[in-house]
Formats: structure tokens, sequence, C-alpha cells
């Protein structure tokens, strides 16, 4: 089986949620030879990013997002096994990540985690309706990478500006990354605030999470 | 469409009665007021019309039917139950 | 070469080309086309979509005699609570009846779910007879079926949000379903009692927002009040463009509801009894109004053409192609309204 060929089934593993079939050509990428990390970028991740851009369409629904995320584990436990330690490469980074205060919209955010989670990356999920406070505490507390922050509302937009005017009025923007979601954050907004990254949906988040991580 | 302004209540009320899309439900009350769809908006003619057939109007005048008295002439005009009004009715003894 | 000044849809400003406002027309037609396996729109009504959106008026309107209707969500909840303005219900509703001059109103609690209702629904029903008797223009009495709030720790269920993510799939479908069921009884209870009270329609607003659950219990409870009273009058908002599958296996009609679009959501709210349709087609804050409006044209073309009831658009803040700000800029809003009658046919906003 080429490397390609690979890379194929292991996405359409991914997009069938077909957990028996994952395993097994992990296995088998690894009784190949094939390098796992490759296999897992290329090849489940890639998958499970395809899932988030299907559900963004409502072309495939949370249960089956959930369950693509539980056969990426699986798949990603055994080539995990053959990566030799101290590489670690399945281990990322760290995010907190909340909704703002006063916003109680957390289903976008939800996914995020998800998807987050099946790249290697540890979410430290902090719920919806945070204070700015309490997001930079945990960040400190955990020693975060990146700084995730979800608002729905144009009135609670506000929040993510505000957790860049503390972090800087507190000497501790250097320390963290910062990305902004939701459906009133823009790029634009994101310049203006100076937040490290926007991110459209939950593929997106991803994608850019991983970019600010230096681990595309 | 400029509520009680002009027709749009009126219009407004055959969608709700009937499931009438637009162009049907402005028909229907044109050809109840004897106007065309056209002047169902227009606010001189549907003044003179509201007035003479006392279904309210925005400007506060003595005599003038208001409220649950101008519904009672609207279900009779567009030929609907108007449930407040069937209330009223219910309630008073004059049904 | 002259540029024109539009904005995105978050609301802030722009100047574009003439090439590059057609480009985003064209662009946005074709993304709900590709996603709503629909037609695009044709060069034509792109071409009545450029004249629009590079009117040098500020405002645009309608043509005479393709005026439609309105009607609201949280009608009530605008002028007293968001506008902070002092003043009661009823006055709220006789200002948009004698001053704003608005065809429709919605009386509406500040706790906007049926599920929070029932508990001071005597209350209600008699706001609704005193509004009754001093308004002339139809009054809804609108809320939401918000399925979540059945969830604990606001309810009893357990909570999907949370089963979803430990992969406790069944678990989580089972919760949704037992919701359902509390949710249609409150539902049908409250409308019931507001439209014995004399409310001219109801409201369900913003359905979905809980996913596929929550538009298969608000059909339901459509269906059974349809039954119950079959000249009640009821209008079916919805949350979003489709249909999030939080579930995904719900059906009605034969029809699996997850997924489903706005040309798709409009045949099933028609059989489960709705008079009324509120379309909701979302705007992307990154991308430019004449990119929204024909996206949003096109969606809702084809749900007009598909729909055999009324057809309401909702042109709130961040959907309809109305910008996701807190003021929508009056160039913006009145280009999406015209757009939408003239060439989406709709039958009201």
């Amino acid at each position: 089986m080429s490397i390609e060929d690979i890379f194929l089934e292991a996405r359409e593993t991914i997009l069938q949620c077909d957990q028996e079939r994952a395993v097994r050509l992990a296995e088998r990428a690894l009784a190949e030879g094939y390098d796992p990390v490759e296999v897992i970028s290329s090849g489940f991740s890639y998958g499970i990013r395809q899932m988030g851009e299907l559900f963004g369409r409502g072309e495939v629904f949370l249960p089956q997002l959930i369950m693509s995320s539980e056969v990426m584990k699986a798949a990603v436990q055994i080539l995990d096994a053959a990566i030799i330690q101290g590489e670690t490469t399945q281990y990322k980074g760290t995010i907190v990540i909340a909704t703002v205060e006063g916003d109680v919209h957390d289903i976008g955010k939800g996914i995020v985690v998800s998807l987050l989670k099946t790249q290697g990356i540890q979410v430290y999920d902090m719920g919806r309706d945070v204070s700015t406070v309490k997001i930079i505490e945990k960040a400190l507390e955990v020693k975060a990478d990146i700084i995730g922050t979800s608002a729905l509302l144009t009135t609670t937009l506000m929040s993510q500006k505000k957790l860049e005017d503390e972090l800087r009025k507190n000497g501790l923007r250097d320390q963290f990354k910062t990305m902004v979601g939701g459906a009133p954050a823009t790029q634009r907004w994101a310049d203006r605030i100076g937040a490290d990254a926007y991110a459209e949906d939950a593929a997106e988040a991803v994608t850019k999470a991983l970019l600010l991580l230096n681990r595309t | 469409m400029g509520g009680i302004r002009t027709a749009g209540d009126l219009v407004a009320r055959m969608q709700m009665a009937k499931g009438m899309k637009i162009k049907e439900a402005k028909e229907y009350v044109a050809g109840k007021l004897g106007i065309s769809t056209f002047e169902l908006c227009d606010e001189a003619v549907m003044q003179e019309i509201r007035e003479s057939l006392d279904i309210g109007h925005v400007q506060a005048r003595d005599g003038a039917s208001i409220g649950i008295q101008a519904k009672f002439n609207i279900a009779k005009l567009l030929g609907i139950d108007i449930r407040s009004v069937e209330n009223f009715k219910r309630l008073t003894g004059l049904k | 070469m002259s540029e024109f000044y539009t904005r995105y849809g978050d609301g802030s400003p722009t100047r574009v080309s003439a090439d590059e406002m057609r480009r985003d027309l064209e662009v946005g037609t074709n993304d709900a086309a590709d996603r709503g396996k629909i037609p695009a729109l044709s060069q034509s009504e792109l071409d009545h979509l450029f004249d629009i959106c590079t009117r040098p008026d500020k405002t645009v309107s309608v043509e005479r005699g393709n005026e439609v209707v309105v009607t609201f969500d949280a009608g009530t909840l605008k002028l007293p609570i968001r506008a902070g303005v002092p003043m009661d219900r009823s006055s709220a509703i006789l200002t948009h009846e004698r001053a704003f001059c608005s065809d429709t109103m919605e009386l509406a609690h500040v706790d906007y779910s049926y599920k929070q209702l029932k508990a001071i629904i005597h209350e209600e029903t008699a706001a609704m007879e005193h509004v009754q008797l001093n308004t002339i223009i139809p009054i809804f009495y609108g809320a939401m079926p918000n399925l979540g709030l059945y969830t604990k720790p606001d309810g009893p269920i357990e909570n999907w949000s949370e089963l979803l993510p430990l992969a406790k799939i069944s678990e989580a479908k089972a919760a949704q379903e037992e919701a359902m069921e509390h949710a249609i009884k409150d539902m049908v209870y409250v409308a019931s009692r507001m439209y014995e009270a004399g409310a001219d329609g109801i409201n369900f607003d913003t359905v979905g927002a809980s996913g596929d659950a929550d538009v298969l219990a608000s059909l339901k409870a459509v269906e059974i009040l349809k039954n119950k009273y079959p000249d009640i009058a009821i209008e079916f908002g919805m949350s979003g463009e489709f249909i999030l599958g939080m579930h995904g296996d719900l059906f009605f009609d034969g029809k699996r509801l997850a997924g489903l679009y706005p040309h798709q959501q409009v045949k099933v709210a028609e059989k489960a009894g709705a008079t009324i349709f509120g379309a909701v087609i979302n705007t992307n804050s990154s991308r430019t109004f004449a990119w929204n409006l024909a996206r949003t044209v096109t969606f809702v073309k084809a749900c007009t053409e598909a729909a055999s009831i009324p057809v309401h658009v909702n042109v709130g803040m961040g959907v309809g192609a109305i910008p996701n700000s807190n003021t929508p800029a009056v160039d913006a809003v009145s280009r999406a309204d015209k757009a939408l009658v003239e060439i989406g046919k709709a039958d009201g906003l």
C-alpha cells in the first residue's frame, strides 16, 4: 500500500466513522514502516478537518462528528505507541478556551473543543459566560500557549478586546497567543484588538491553532 | 406596508387567517375595499377609506372606533373571525 | 475607476470597484446554490442586485406596489427592555401601532421561552386580553422552544451538550427525545392559553436553536395546535439557514430534519400546519454585503418558490444579509429589504 493510499483510506475511515478499519489501517501503516506522524497529520487529522467542514455545511451532524473524533482517538493511540519517546508529536500545546462573560452560546465552541482535542492539543474548556479575570487566571495556572475566546453577540464581542487590554495592562500579553471566534468576530476585528488569530469555523480554528503552535 | 396608516394590518390579517401569499392577500383586501392593490399603501386614499369604514386610523379622533371596536368592523369587512372580537361577544353576552 | 461605498457583514464600511462587486455577487449566489443544491441567480437578477447595491441613494425602497407586511419577534422586548424606554408592554404595542405604523406586533415576555411561561400564564393571558381591547393591528404571542432549558441544571434531563463530547451518543439522543416530550407539552399549553385569550397568532421563534430535536418538537406542537384550533395562525421562525444535527436521526413526514435548508424547511413547516414561515439565512461577518445579499436572496428565492404559505424573511441583525452590528446601517438594511422582496419574492419581513 502506498503512503498516498494510506492517507486516503485514513481520511475515509474518519469520514465513515469506521473505527475497526481505522485501527487495522494504523497497524498496517506501522507494519509497512510508514512514519506514524505523517499518517496522523496527512491522513487521520486531515479527515477530521474535512468532517468539520462538512458539519459547517449541514452535511454531517454532531453525533457523526463526535464518532469520527472517537475513531481518530483509537487510531492515534496505536500510532502514538510507535512514536519515539521524547518527540511528543502527539502533544502540541495547551489552549484555554471560553465563551466570554455575558454570553451563554457555546454550541460552536463545543465543536471547536472536540476538534482541537483530536489534534493533540490539551484543551481546558471553561464553558460559557466566563469573566476575563477567570480566563487569565486559568491560562496562567495551566501555562497555556493559547487563549481562545468565543462571542456570539455583538454586545459581548467587546470582552475579546477587554481580554487583550487586560493582558497588556498586566504585562502578560507576550506569554500567550490569542484567538477569537464567534459570529460577529472577523479578521478585521482580530487585527483591530490585536488578537493573534481569527477563525471562522471549527476546521479553521484547528488550522489556526496549529499555526500559532508552529505545529502544522 | 404602513399598518393602520394604510392597509397593512388588513393584508397581514389575511395572511394570518387564510395563509395567503402577499399577492393574494393584497388582492383580497383591495377587492373588499374597492380599490387597486397599488392604492393599498397610499396614505391619502386609505385615510379616507379607513375613516369612512370606521376601522381605525392613526389619528385619535373623538367618536371614531378604536381598539376592539375597530376590530368588530374589520372582522365584518374581511369576512373573518377575530379571536378577541369573539371573546368580547362571549363575555358581553352578545353571542 | 469608480468605486462604490458598501460594507462588510459586520457593518464596517469599505469601497469596492464594480468588478469586485459583481464578483462578490456571483460568488455569493454560487455558494448558496452549492450548499442548498438550488439554482443560482440568473444574470438579470444579478444585474438587478448590482443596481440595488450601487445606487447612490443612502436608502432605497421597493417600487410602489411591491410593499409587503412585517411581523416581529421579541416584539415587546425591544422598546421597554433593549432600548431601555420606561414603558409597559401595552404602551410599546400601541407605539408600534399608532406611531411606527407596524402591520402586526408581538406580545412577549422578557423570559422568552415557552418552558418559563407556564408558571406565569395567568399574568400573560391577562396582558393579552388587555392589549386586545386597545389595539387594532394583529397581535402575536411569541416565545422560543428552547429545548436546552429542559436539561440539567435548568431542567430534569441529562445535558446532551455534556454527553456528546464524552461520546455518549445514544444517551445524548435519548435525552433529546425525552426533552422533546416536555417541550411539546409546554408549547401546546402556553399557545393554547394565549390563543384562547385572544392572540391573533402564535409565534414559534428561533426554532432549531437547540438543533433538530428543537425543530421536531416545534413541528409536533404545531400539528397538535392546528388539530385543536383549525383557525389558529402560527408563524414558524427559524434560527439558522440549515437545521443543526444535534441528534441527526430525527424525521418528520419521512424527511430527515438535520441539514435541511430553507426551501426544504418550509415544506415540513407547511406539512405540520404552520401559517407563515420565517426563513433565516445567516450573515457572514467577514464577507461583503454584496456576497451576503446574493447568497441570501438565492436561498430566499428557492424558499418562496417552494412554499405554498407566506414566507417572512428574518431581517434582524446578523441574518438576511443585515450586517452583524447592533446598529445596522440603513443603507444596507433598506437594500436587503428591497432585494429580498423584488428578487427573493418574500411575502413579508
